[in-house]
């Protein structure tokens, strides 16, 4: 049977935005790529499927599950169809982000020194001080180049009008750019010549820009300044992610025990005695990056790594602190905090927000809880979340005291129908849900962002979860140039 | 480089050199016991390269379980299997130090111990055919290493754990044969078996072209510097890797390493010269002394141990 056959028979969920098709058409930027497929059975499409779990496990791009004591190696589900995105939909995702960045560096500027949108009551005090991610540590701290937000990951989703609304800013330390690295990467194994023939955009700049930006935040008068990668370490769930963006950008990957500090400045441990540590992309917490002054239980972290950082002697990316501008309650304010440093009309739309700690709002929000998704407003992965639709009662119910105990850590938004893709899934072509995380980079030279991002997919049929701790996959994506 | 870098380098050529000889040892032995040796000691196989502890000795009742001991067992933590996961362990920590490439071998190398289908070869079918898969992932991974890697400090490191690790093997399968020759009746049986264990059988007879005799058979394993096994051999490849770290390491740790591995090497050449075969009873605890005190020195001078 073609592919085509069962091409026909794909049918998209009501009330949602496919990014194939619209009433039963192929949309114009699809049909390259679908037309190269016309002779591929599916068969075909089989092989390229057990191809990538076999690069992908050869690899090791995989994770360990433990189950009887023994580890097994999983891979992270990847679908072979890629998502495509047109090249001006691209340019507004684009403009969006650069102008939502630009806004939120500036609101952590201005939060951790003047305070100028809270005397302005542009932002509740309140608000800011009860998010448990600000950082009083940061408070009239300098930052190179006043810059905190060097990588950041935005995740956008498609309501069913087509609209992109932003549904999270990752500011901290946002990972899965080595998905969309390695994603790219399989997808010239499985469709061979079908890139360059659908004019696909390349992310392949992704690590040099960033090494780039790095270089240029020492602080130190040398031409060949220290940049590390500080890991948590081989059992974190994405060391595979630091090790690939070390290996491809050429610099240490260390761990908190390869470092120590003295007189302010910071050291790695090396076979020929202590050298200077001038840049550190942390993929460690902020909470454990300095047990002297964080968690002083920390394990991963340096001793004096904070007091280092405020002398100026290392930069650490991203900032810490950056918490309070990605938090899911201060979310809503960023339309405000656009008008008023920039003033300028946001690109992207926000999904509205509700406040459990409003009582008008939490009577609102369980009046039609089927409606809404409600989330913790520090927690990330899908964790700690409740979806209206597919709750039981008793769920709810058991819910709702949770959030009465501590109103602020939640809030409500209303379920948007996140976009459809068409995926390979067991020997059949069906419609899955998907976001998008595009990675954005903050150097001294602006803002650059690579073409493409990490699609997530839920796989599961009808779920709107596409967190990969969750059940959630993802594919390669495409932006045509 | 990191030192901690460094260290699990060195240690994961370590392990993987252990494997390989092991891997050789238990395949010729197994032919052996098959053709020639038909009351083979198994349990004295499984004693001298399991664990030392107690609670890690099994008794062996046939070849099988022997094989199953040594090559699988995953409580067993002097197994090939525990050896792999541990190279796997180190090459994870270091995956952005060795190249892809490398870390792929070892990653396939991994997954082929897992599969069921070894483990049936093992302990239902034919050993030598599972031997030979593992083995030839081990070449795999030294030509990936020969092809692929920089020659820089890790490459050093590499070689040092390399040849470090050999040199010890080498005396532990030299002092398990003679073990097995107490109550032999020919003792050149082992005597050749040893030498395929290390690959030296071809080697031995165009070099020495005598009737195998231990004399020459215990010269070649200690003292023949064209034969890669030999501890002098190793011993030369050590040093001369060793002194690429010159321009890399502060001059007094530099020289106290090149001076306990001179000092070995003096060592090894005083035993050539006064060389009969008596001598491997003083040398065998004398090397191997030297040899625990030059890893200790290296790991708290370049490895950070302290």
């Amino acid at each position: 049977m073609s592919f085509h056959h069962f091409l026909s028979s794909y049918q998209s969920p009501p009330d949602t935005w496919d990014e194939m098709q619209a009433q039963g058409e192929i949309r114009k930027h699809y049909q390259v790529f679908l037309d190269s497929l016309e002779k591929a059975s599916l068969g075909d499409l089989t092989q390229k499927d057990e191809l990538a779990k076999k690069l992908f496990m050869s690899q090791g791009i995989t994770f360990t599950v433990y189950s009887d004591g023994e580890g097994i190696e999983k891979i992270f589900p990847f679908d072979i169809i890629p998502r495509i995105i047109t090249g001006a939909e691209w340019t507004h995702i684009e403009a969006g982000i650069r102008q939502r960045l630009k806004a939120l560096n500036i609101f952590l500027k201005d939060v951790y020194h003047e305070q100028a949108i809270i005397k302005d009551k542009i932002i509740p005090a309140s608000l800011i001080y009860s998010c448990p991610n600000y950082l009083k540590e940061m408070v009239n701290v300098d930052v190179p180049f006043d810059i905190y937000t060097h990588i950041s990951g935005i995740d956008l989703i498609r309501d069913s009008d087509g609209s992109f609304y932003v549904l999270e800013d990752n500011l901290r330390t946002p990972s899965g750019v080595s998905y969309m690295l390695e994603n790219r990467n399989m997808t010239y194994r499985i469709f061979p010549g079908l890139l360059p023939k659908n004019n696909v955009r390349s992310v392949k700049d992704y690590p040099d820009l960033l090494l780039k930006n790095l270089l240029a935040l020492s602080n130190r008068q040398t031409s060949n300044p220290t940049v590390v990668l500080l890991t948590p370490g081989i059992y974190n769930s994405a060391y595979f992610e630091h090790t690939t963006l070390a290996r491809l950008m050429g610099v240490e990957l260390v761990e908190g025990r390869d470092l120590v500090v003295n007189d302010t400045k910071v050291y790695m441990k090396t076979t020929a005695g202590l050298r200077q540590v001038d840049v550190i992309y942390r993929r460690v917490d902020d909470e454990y990056l300095d047990p002297l002054v964080f968690n002083p239980g920390s394990m991963l972290g340096v001793s004096g790594l904070y007091y280092a950082y405020r002398a100026g002697n290392v930069a650490i990316i991203n900032a810490p602190g950056n918490g309070v501008a990605d938090d899911k309650a201060v979310y809503t304010f960023v339309p405000s905090m656009i008008r008023y440093y920039l003033n300028e009309e946001p690109i992207l739309k926000t999904v509205p927000t509700y406040y459990m700690d409003n009582r008008d709002h939490f009577e609102l929000v369980f009046s039609q809880v089927r409606k809404m998704v409600i989330k913790k407003t520090n927690e990330s992965g899908g964790y700690g979340m409740l979806m209206g639709h597919a709750a039981t009662d008793e769920h709810i119910a058991a819910y709702r005291s949770e959030v009465e105990k501590n109103p602020r850590q939640f809030i409500a938004q209303p379920m948007i129908h996140l976009s459809s893709v068409p995926c390979y899934i067991n020997n059949k072509i069906q419609p899955r849900h998907v976001d998008l995380r595009p990675f954005a980079l903050y150097g001294p030279q602006g803002i650059e962002i690579v073409p493409g991002g990490l699609t997530r997919v839920a796989l599961r049929e009808g779920s709107l979860v596409v967190n990969s701790s969750q059940g959630g996959g993802s594919k390669d994506t495409w932006v045509l140039g | 480089m990191l030192s901690r870098v460094a260290d699990s380098v060195f240690w994961m050529a370590r392990y993987l050199e252990r494997t390989d000889n092991l891997l050789r040892l238990l395949r010729t032995d197994y032919i052996a016991s098959q053709d020639e040796l038909l009351d083979y000691n198994w349990q004295l196989l499984a004693d001298s390269f399991g664990s030392d502890r107690p609670e890690q000795k099994v008794k062996v009742e046939n070849y099988r379980q022997a094989l199953h001991h040594l090559l699988l067992s995953r409580p067993h933590e002097c197994s090939v299997f525990t050896n792999i996961v541990r190279v796997r362990e180190n090459a994870r920590s270091v995956q952005d130090y060795i190249t892809k490439e490398l870390w792929q071998a070892l990653n396939d190398y991994y997954h082929h111990i897992l599969e069921p289908k070894t483990e049936n070869l093992i302990t239902h079918n034919d050993p030598v055919t599972a031997l030979d898969f593992l083995l030839r992932d081990s070449i795999i991974f030294y030509g990936t290493l020969d092809v692929t890697m920089n020659r820089g400090e890790g490459y050093t490191f590499l070689n040092l754990g390399k040849y470090m690790e050999r040199c010890l093997q080498n005396l532990e399968i030299v002092e398990f044969k003679r073990k097995q020759m107490v109550k032999a009746e020919v003792e050149t049986v082992h005597w050749k078996y040893l030498l395929y264990a290390l690959s030296g059988y071809e080697f031995h007879t165009k070099y020495y072209k005598n009737a195998l005799n231990a004399k020459e058979v215990i010269h070649q394993v200690l003292f023949n510097t064209q034969f890669p096994h030999s501890i002098s051999y190793s011993l030369g490849q050590m040093l001369r890797y060793f002194q690429r770290l010159a321009d890399f390491s502060q001059p007094q740790q530099f020289q106290e390493i090149e001076g306990l591995l001179q000092k070995l090497i003096h060592s090894m050449n005083t035993y050539q010269q006064e060389y009969n075969i008596s001598v491997i009873e003083k040398l065998i605890p004398d090397i191997r002394q030297q040899f625990n005190h030059l890893n200790a020195r290296l790991a708290s001078v370049y490895f950070g141990y302290s």
